[in-house]
């Protein structure tokens, strides 16, 4: 079984600061595999255990991508490809969808696995693009898969409650919470990665994004609630009882 | 023709609220592009749910057979985009449920046009859409153009537009759209769906409920908010961060993937309030947040909150409530 796994390097996101004076974010530089990959990654490693065949792990963007294509390598991962694009950022989802479209189309696979949606810009778009683009049924949410013969048996997490899906192969999935355990890199594994193809590919010719956006900054707070700040604890704690009984919550 | 095209999503229990969240969005739009409000109801048997959401609208799409029962990103792609060659929208707001934020981008590639995902604004410029959303964990947005040929999508973030009241009773005449479902759209099928398991009454039931998150740092330190919960004679819940930790029982997680509350006070202590927590507890009469960081999202939504450490903030609470009991 050939699978390719699309992942993005994003950065830590439990080191992002707002910048009190600006408002703006503060990225921190410590950049990781954007969370829910890590699932897709492991989900693949042991589809290949359990099947056989290839795993390939796909990136586009900046050369530090190199760093997450190296542990996805280190987990077990079978080659990896970084599409070159250092501006991945300025670009819409689907412009970003369109060059790993083409990327995929160049290798033969039985499934595609993804991120249900990126740790920083959060869309969740890149993969449905992709998915249409390669004319793929796809199914996102997904907490749970089998292989019945040739059907994929895919258990996800949805509004109403838990559903079970079928879908056939090649599809393309999108993993969250709960699919699995992510498996750290062992040193083996880290010396082996070593070893293994990563390849440096140019992007297909950019399209043109049809959606910019502004840096993101902090919202003026919208609340039409109060709120106290910089008081000591007691006086706050006195001013939240005092509204408590004004609002008659507590006798 | 041009339009705004909002589609309303039927769920396990009828229409989901979302829809009217999209649908206000979809006014405000609407109105200030100067074009018709047209909605769209897809499924099978969704009459009723339809006439319901067509209420005062200037058109009513519907899409019912069959094959819709349980929509896929596919079949709901085709039902759009055989919408969209009748209506040729300029925009169309969908539910940023999971089934919206699938089809949605499905639609956009299939047609080459943008969209934005997961939006909580919307405004019109020198005759552009705007849209606002929420990047880098909800403390900081992002405004988002669209440019070039339309129809430009969107999804609508749950939990972020009052919801439109019906102006009217008058429902326009339902127009059928004509779908042809090809192989390759029916290619995923849904097995079943089994409902969410209901906490246990005291939690859903409960007129007061405390929750706890990330910010108590240990699962001992959820003493406080069982404590909080005890003087306040209401339940204890949690968010999905603590409950992944294995600090507390599933039943207890409140949000998209755990059970919906809708007390009259939900009291929230280190709780950051994001999209799929909220949606669980918005509901809620008032919500009273205590947070260490003055850019939590759960501010937005409290209409009492504390910037504060916890660890100081609701033992002072406790002693108050006890004091003012005497
Ligand atoms: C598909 C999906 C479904 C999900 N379903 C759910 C769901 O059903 N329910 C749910 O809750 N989540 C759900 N989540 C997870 C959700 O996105 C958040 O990750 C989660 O709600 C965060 O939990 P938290 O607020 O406890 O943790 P954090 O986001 O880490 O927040 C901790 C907060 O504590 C504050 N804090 C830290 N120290 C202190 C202190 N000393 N005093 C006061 N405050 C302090 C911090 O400022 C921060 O705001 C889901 C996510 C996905 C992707
Ligand atoms: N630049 C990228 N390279 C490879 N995969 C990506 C990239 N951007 C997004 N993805 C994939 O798409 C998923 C959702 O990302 P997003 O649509 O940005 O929220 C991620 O979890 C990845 O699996």
């Amino acid at each position: 079984m050939h699978i390719v796994v699309l992942i993005k390097q994003v950065p830590d996101m439990n080191a992002v600061r707002i910048d009190k004076g600006t408002g703006r974010a503060v990225l921190s530089d410590q950049r990781v595999i954007s969370s829910y990959d890590a699932y897709a990654i492991e989900e693949a490693l042991r589809l290949k255990e359990r099947h056989g065949g290839e795993v390939t792990i796909i990136s586009a963007g900046p050369p530090s991508v190199k760093d997450a294509l190296t542990r996805a390598l280190a987990m077990g991962a079978d080659r990896a490809v970084l599409v070159q694009l250092a501006d991945v950022h300025e670009l819409d989802t689907l412009a970003v969808a369109r060059v790993l479209a083409e990327q995929i189309r160049q290798i033969p696979y039985d499934l595609v696995l993804a991120g249900q949606s990126s740790d920083d810009y959060e869309s969740g778009q890149v993969p449905p693009h992709v998915a249409e683009l390669l004319n793929l049924p796809m199914v996102s949410s997904v907490m749970g898969l089998e292989i019945e013969g040739e059907r994929l048996i895919l258990r996800r997490d949805v509004e109403d409650g838990s559903q079970t899906v079928e879908a056939p192969m090649p599809a393309l999935l999108m993993a969250i919470t709960g699919l699995n355990e992510p498996r750290y890199p062992s040193l083996k594994g880290i010396m082996a990665a070593k070893k293994k193809p990563l390849d440096l590919v140019e992007a297909s010719p950019v399209e043109p994004s049809r959606l910019s956006w502004t840096e993101p900054e902090a919202p003026e707070r919208t609340t039409s609630g109060v709120i106290v700040q910089d008081l000591p604890a007691a006086e706050a704690a006195q001013q939240l009882v005092g509204w408590l009984r004004e609002q008659k919550l507590v006798s | 023709m041009a339009g705004i095209v909002v589609v309303g999503e039927v769920g396990a229990g009828g229409l989901r609220p979302v829809s009217w969240e999209a649908l206000a969005a979809g006014r405000a739009v609407a109105e200030a592009l100067g074009e018709p409000l047209v909605g769209l109801i897809m499924g099978s048997g969704v009459d009723e749910e339809a006439r319901t959401f067509g209420a005062g609208l200037d058109r009513l799409l519907v899409a019912d057979q069959p094959e819709l029962d349980m929509l896929t990103a596919e079949t709901a792609t085709a039902v759009l985009a055989a919408a969209i060659r009748d209506v040729e929208p300029s925009v169309v707001l969908m539910p940023g449920t999971t089934l919206g934020r699938d089809y949605a981008p499905r639609l956009a590639a299939r047609l080459g046009v943008p969209c934005a995902a997961d939006c909580i604004d919307f405004a019109v410029e020198d005759g552009a859409l705007v849209a606002v959303r929420p990047v880098l964990g909800g403390r900081v947005q992002s405004v988002v153009r669209f440019t070039g040929e339309g129809p430009w999508l969107a999804t609508v973030r749950p939990g972020s537009f009052e919801q439109a009241q019906t102006a009217s009773d008058a429902s326009p005449a339902p127009e059928a759209v004509a779908v042809e479902l090809s192989a390759d759209d029916l290619r995923v099928s849904v097995r079943e769906t089994v409902e969410k398991q209901a906490g246990p009454t005291n939690l859903t039931a409960a007129k007061v409920v405390v929750s706890g998150g990330r910010g108590l740092k240990e699962p001992d330190n959820f003493r406080l908010v069982e404590d909080l919960a005890r003087v306040l004679d209401g339940a204890v819940g949690a968010t999905r961060a603590v409950v992944d930790a294995g600090w507390r029982p599933h039943h207890e997680q409140i949000g998209q993937t755990g059970v919906t509350v809708s007390p009259r006070l939900y009291v929230a202590v280190g709780v950051s309030g994001a999209v799929q927590h909220n949606v669980g507890m918005h509901g809620s009469d008032y919500v009273v947040a205590i947070n260490r960081d003055p850019d939590a999202p759960i501010f937005k939504i409290a209409a009492f909150g504390i910037v504060g450490d916890a660890f100081e903030v609701v033992p002072a609470i406790i002693e108050a409530l006890e004091a003012g009991r005497g």
